[in-house]
């Protein structure tokens, strides 16, 4: 699964959101994506994620067209950083849902429950779950289709150091299962160890791009965070 | 001390809130409507309308009658009718304002037949035919001895075509737009775009959400009021369309708002001003000007025809397709709108 990137750009009114980009991503690379606040960092993950349309530029998948969402909307899966989910049902109507409309068999919702230890609370209501337990619900309910592709915004923003630990044994576990990773993180350290491709963002500008070693050996980390 | 300074900070917050949610347009747009409605309420020196009395042609009328009508031309004009069955569908249709009847030839007084006989219409009919009389003979047996109305029921009947005008809007304007201001605010509309599932797919979800929520309260009503549905299938095609119609107006209204006190604000800005002018036109002259440029009149006109007047899809089908028409262009915008991810 290789992902193109060709003069991609978003601005908005107040911010400068993502100035034009060019990237080329290839299958199987787990990327982080650094950068402050408003770096620019969660409109690409959007923009990938068709979230939002682009001012300019296209991203290809496989070399089908973004635009063309029906075709590609099988390959990409995202998980926004507030889980999105209908608050109001429980895990399993949630899950059943998306299951109808990826056209999937309802088996696939036990074995997301179960691999992502949900089972105890199928029957909850999203509204009454943690933060942590509502983003392995998104993270289930991405996973129904099986994308080759996963955006994850912010995956530990807000929840607690074992949550967190448990994100980043996931994030290994669908990276060693041969997908495409690409993540946003506030805190490089944490991915030290993470990444095979960090790429860091500023003012929507790709400032950097490259190993996790050449990037803590240049001075960008400095500058950025120091 | 400090108590009131709390107090006071969490009440400019909450000011702050109202205005950011936009809840405070509606303290200044509900007078400045009732403003404006009181403004087309007809008041007292208003220009009387020329009303088209309707003459059977085979019928004799009292030669001083016919002859102060026909001098009258500044309030009347006379049209002439082929029978009573022809006046009484002129009446329904709207051509003529009042039928005149003489059921007994040797006497003087006439029966009026009127469409509904509490209009201001109707008052204003029976006050020229006493001025003109007063005007000719002085005081003596009023011309008119009975005033028929067409439209029957009772006072119950007479206002379920507001009651219904009342439920579609409510269901249009301050439900479908609140609805879809959540799914956008929470961002759900965009996890279902995450899957195969069309833009048009999830629009006529919705669609078909207002249209249910529509027809579900109208037949409660109906139930509940123990009222008959007159011809049932013509009531059905303007249930129908109106509800497609306004379904889809209240869908585009979502579509303005990223949020759902947003959305609650302009439902009730829209909400208002499309009920009151349909609902009360008959009791003005000049609302009755306003009302038609708004696309609930013709639904509530063509409602109140083949509720009260057994009036046909046949005869109000330009109504019919002018309510299709507003659904298919405000669903388009919509799509289009869905399509750039408008405000989501």
């Amino acid at each position: 699964m290789q992902i193109k990137i060709q003069n991609l750009s978003k601005t908005y009114q107040a911010t400068r959101g993502l100035l034009p980009v060019d990237l080329e991503v290839e299958e199987g690379e787990l990327i982080a994506l650094i950068g402050h606040n408003g770096a620019g960092k969660s409109t690409l993950l959007k923009l990938l994620a068709g979230w939002l349309i682009p001012d300019s530029g296209q991203v290809f998948v496989d070399d089908i067209n973004l635009k063309n969402r029906l075709a590609v909307v099988r390959k990409i899966g995202f998980v926004p950083e507030t889980p999105n989910l209908f608050d109001f049902f429980t895990v399993e109507y949630n899950l059943k849902l998306f299951a109808r409309l990826f056209q999937v068999p309802f088996q696939r919702i036990d074995e997301i429950l179960k691999a992502f230890n949900l089972l105890p609370f199928r029957n909850n209501k999203v509204q009454v779950l943690s933060k942590g337990l509502k983003q392995r619900v998104s993270i289930g309910r991405t996973l129904l289709a099986d994308p080759a592709v996963l955006l994850f915004d912010e995956p530990t923003s807000g929840i607690d150091f074992e949550m967190t630990k448990e994100i980043y044994k996931l994030l290994k576990e669908f990276h060693s299962s041969g997908k495409t990773i690409i993540f946003t993180s506030h805190r490089p350290e944490e991915i030290k160890t993470l990444a095979t491709r960090i790429m860091v963002l500023h003012q929507g500008d790709l400032v950097f791009d490259g190993s996790p070693q050449s990037y803590f050996q240049s001075d960008i980390h400095e500058k950025l965070y120091l | 001390m400090m108590m009131i300074r709390n107090i006071i900070t969490l009440t400019v917050n909450d000011l702050a809130i109202a205005f950011k949610n936009k809840s405070i347009f509606l303290i200044l747009f509900i007078p400045f409507f009732v403003y404006i409605s009181l403004m087309l309420v007809d008041e007292a020196g208003v220009e009387i309308k020329r009303v088209n009395i309707g003459l059977i042609q085979s019928q004799h009328y009292p030669p001083v009658i016919l002859e102060s009508i026909q001098s009258a031309d500044k309030l009347f004009s006379i049209l002439t009718v082929s029978s009573k069955e022809e006046g009484n569908q002129w009446l329904k249709e709207k051509k003529i304002d009042g039928l005149l009847l003489r059921p007994e030839k040797d006497k003087i007084s006439l029966v009026l037949v009127v469409l509904k006989k509490e209009s201001v219409l109707s008052l204003q009919i029976v006050e020229s035919f006493s001025a003109l009389q007063k005007a000719v003979e002085g005081n003596g047996i009023n011309w008119i001895s009975d005033i028929k109305p067409l439209q029957e029921g009772g006072i119950q009947r007479q206002t379920l075509p507001t009651w219904i005008l009342m439920l579609v809007m409510l269901v249009s304007f301050i439900i479908m737009p609140a609805q879809i201001a959540e799914e956008k605010e929470k961002k759900l509309l965009l996890a279902l775009l995450q899957t195969p599932m069309r833009e048009i797919e999830w629009l006529m979800a919705k669609l078909f959400l207002g249209m249910i929520l529509i027809f579900i309260a109208v037949l409660f009503l109906h139930l509940m009021g123990r009222f008959d549905f007159g011809n049932v299938l013509s009531y059905i095609a303007f249930i129908g369309v109106g509800s497609f119609c306004f379904s889809a107006y209240g869908i585009l209204l979502g579509f303005f708002c990223r949020s759902q006190a947003g959305a609650r604000t302009l439902g009730v800005i829209f909400y208002l001003p499309h009920l009151l002018p349909s609902a009360l036109s008959e009791f003005s002259q000049k609302l009755s000007t306003v009302a038609p440029f708004l696309p609930s009149y013709p639904f509530f006109e063509s409602v109140k025809s083949v509720l009260l007047d057994d009036r046909r899809i046949s005869t109000l089908f330009p109504a019919w397709l002018y309510l299709l028409f507003i659904g298919l262009l405000t669903f388009f915008i919509s799509y289009l709108l869905m399509k750039k991810r408008w405000r989501m």
